[in-house]
């Protein structure tokens, strides 16, 4: 599903974010990439839906090179890669309900039957009777709810979720981190960057540890051993 | 995160009026969205459509007088005509020597002996028929001329030159020294303008530009979601190259406006002091002029959208 390999990056400050980071994300898997705050995981997501390109080196997602996709074909890679912020990132205007149909209408590629999906989505995140809330009557939990709602609003087969637990309490985290191990038990490639060494422990998945901008340990069943911060 | 609006955050919070239903955004949100950010700027679109409008009233000013003047050369070009002015006491033998003289050139088509009581009547007509010049003055003043028309403008010059040299010629008018000087001019003024006002045309672009990103800035979140959620970057520019349209055609409208206003006042009064200049009117003028405006309007308008937004959407 997604595939690095001997991706480095320099920003132009002179800061290496990544330094010959190799790795192989199967179709199916759930990952947690994980090392303390500034060690590029960020950086890494961002190449997966292509928000930054790599020095040098290639990232394939389903197998094509993205790191040579012409710009014009990068909305429909977004489309395939459902994403997720620790800010949830939500429109305050507009209700859960319509956060979710906005990603489906400002693509202008509607679904049959796309009010169903919307409401349908809703209700797999645990929020449907929340459906006209604002994000500003909603709780942080519900607030990434709708966002993962919106994140898979296109059927993606690949879901990252960039410290998605990151402005969360603890009952709360681990309920979103379920909520993410379920969706990828219906089939969906699930990567998750975090610094919360509970829900990592406690879920028992394949941890891929990343500091200083390079791969120190990748665990099929891992814990967040060996940290640093 | 605590939840903001309180009185609404009931677990089964229904909003009146919210159809939930998926509307494929289309040409509708892109004209809205433009409009809506024109008309949220307030003050600052008001000095992009101003700013706009004195760039294109410079390039239509140009324009028009251009336009003016051409038509005069087309004038003076359909005449093709040097007129030979007689010595005042010229006899008729000398009349009937330069007549034949110049028939006997090339390239010359025909030949008008007007003698001065013709030039007299045909001033009166002119002018019009209150005067009568005959009654105020004793001697009539005007010359005997022949009016020669040449085969093509090429011609004239040569001919001018030739009827010179005649003996009992006074002075000769050739219409073409008259339209190669209006040509210069019709060039010169093309230019100026031209230049003019490509130099305020940057600064309309960067005022515009400035003016649409205030739009893109309320915008932000809106721009990074439909980034993230793969919309294309064509339709996350229509509502700002809506909005750069806009600007653009009210500017073009004003500048139109004016342009034709101050033609008005200014031929008018060109009219009066050269009645024998024939110069289109005003509205023939800006009808010619208003649909290049609105064009280069609409450009720079469009131009400065992309500016505006170029760092957000970069495909």
């Amino acid at each position: 599903m997604v595939e690095f390999s001997g991706v480095s990056k320099t920003y132009a400050n002179g800061v290496t974010a990544l330094h010959d980071v190799s790795l192989d994300i199967a179709t199916g898997d759930f990952v947690f990439i994980v090392g303390p705050t500034g060690v590029g995981k960020s950086t890494l997501m961002k190449m997966i839906y292509r928000e930054e390109l790599p020095t040098r080196g290639t990232v394939r997602v389903e197998g094509r090179d993205v790191t040579r996709m012409p710009a014009r074909d990068v909305p429909y890679l977004r489309r395939r890669v459902g994403v997720v912020f620790q800010d949830f990132r939500l429109l305050p205007r507009r209700t859960a309900w319509e956060n979710v149909a906005f990603a489906l209408e400002v693509t202008g590629a509607l679904p049959l039957h796309a009010d169903r999906r919307v409401t349908d989505l809703l209700e797999t995140v645990g929020l449907a009777a929340r459906a006209d809330a604002r994000p500003g009557e909603l709780s942080a939990g519900e607030q990434q709810r709708v966002s993962i709602a919106r994140a898979l609003v296109h059927r993606p087969r690949l879901l990252l979720a960039d410290e998605p637990t990151g402005n969360l309490d603890p009952d709360t985290s681990w309920e979103i981190i379920r909520l993410l191990a379920r969706i990828n038990e219906d089939g969906t490639t699930v990567v998750v960057t975090t610094h919360d060494h509970t829900v990592v422990d406690r879920l028992r998945r394949r941890v891929i540890a990343i500091d200083r901008g390079a791969v120190v340990r990748d665990d099929a069943e891992g814990v967040y051993a060996g940290r640093r911060d | 995160m605590p939840a903001a609006g309180t009185e609404a955050s009931g677990p089964a919070t229904r909003r009146r009026g919210s159809a939930r239903r998926v509307r494929p955004l289309g040409v509708r949100y892109a004209l809205a969205e433009g409009a809506q950010g024109f008309v949220r700027n307030g003050l600052m679109s008001v000095a992009s459509v101003v700013i706009t409008a004195v760039t294109l009233v410079a390039l239509g000013g140009a324009l028009a007088v251009a336009g003016a003047l051409n038509h005069v050369a087309a004038t003076l070009e359909r005449q093709l005509q040097v007129v030979v002015y007689l010595r005042p006491g010229v006899t008729p033998e000398e009349i009937a020597a330069a007549h034949s003289r110049l028939e006997g050139m090339p390239g010359v088509a025909g030949i008008e002996y007007v003698s001065p009581e013709e030039a007299m009547r045909r001033l009166e007509a002119q002018v019009g028929p209150q005067a009568k010049f005959r009654d105020l003055l004793q001697h009539n003043p005007l010359p005997g001329s022949f009016v020669v028309t040449a085969t093509g403008s090429d011609r004239l010059a040569a001919i001018a030159a030739a009827a010179r040299e005649l003996p009992g010629v006074d002075e000769v008018r050739d219409g073409g020294h008259v339209l190669e000087r209006l040509l210069a001019v019709i060039k010169a003024v093309r230019l100026g303008g031209t230049a003019g006002g490509a130099a305020l045309a940057c600064i309309a672009l960067i005022v515009i530009a400035g003016t649409i990103r205030l739009t893109v800035f309320a915008r932000r979140a809106e721009i990074e979601v439909m980034r993230l959620v793969g919309a294309t970057a064509w339709f996350i520019r229509w509502p700002f190259v809506v909005e750069g349209a806009v600007t653009g055609a009210c500017g073009a409208c004003a500048a139109a406006a004016v342009v034709a206003a101050g033609y008005a006042l200014i031929a008018g009064g060109a009219a009066r002091a050269l009645p024998f200049v024939p110069l289109p009117g005003a509205g023939e003028v800006a009808f010619d002029i208003v649909w290049k405006l609105l064009v280069w309007g609409v450009v720079i308008g469009v131009a400065a959208s992309l500016l505006a937004v170029r760092r957000y959407v970069r495909a």
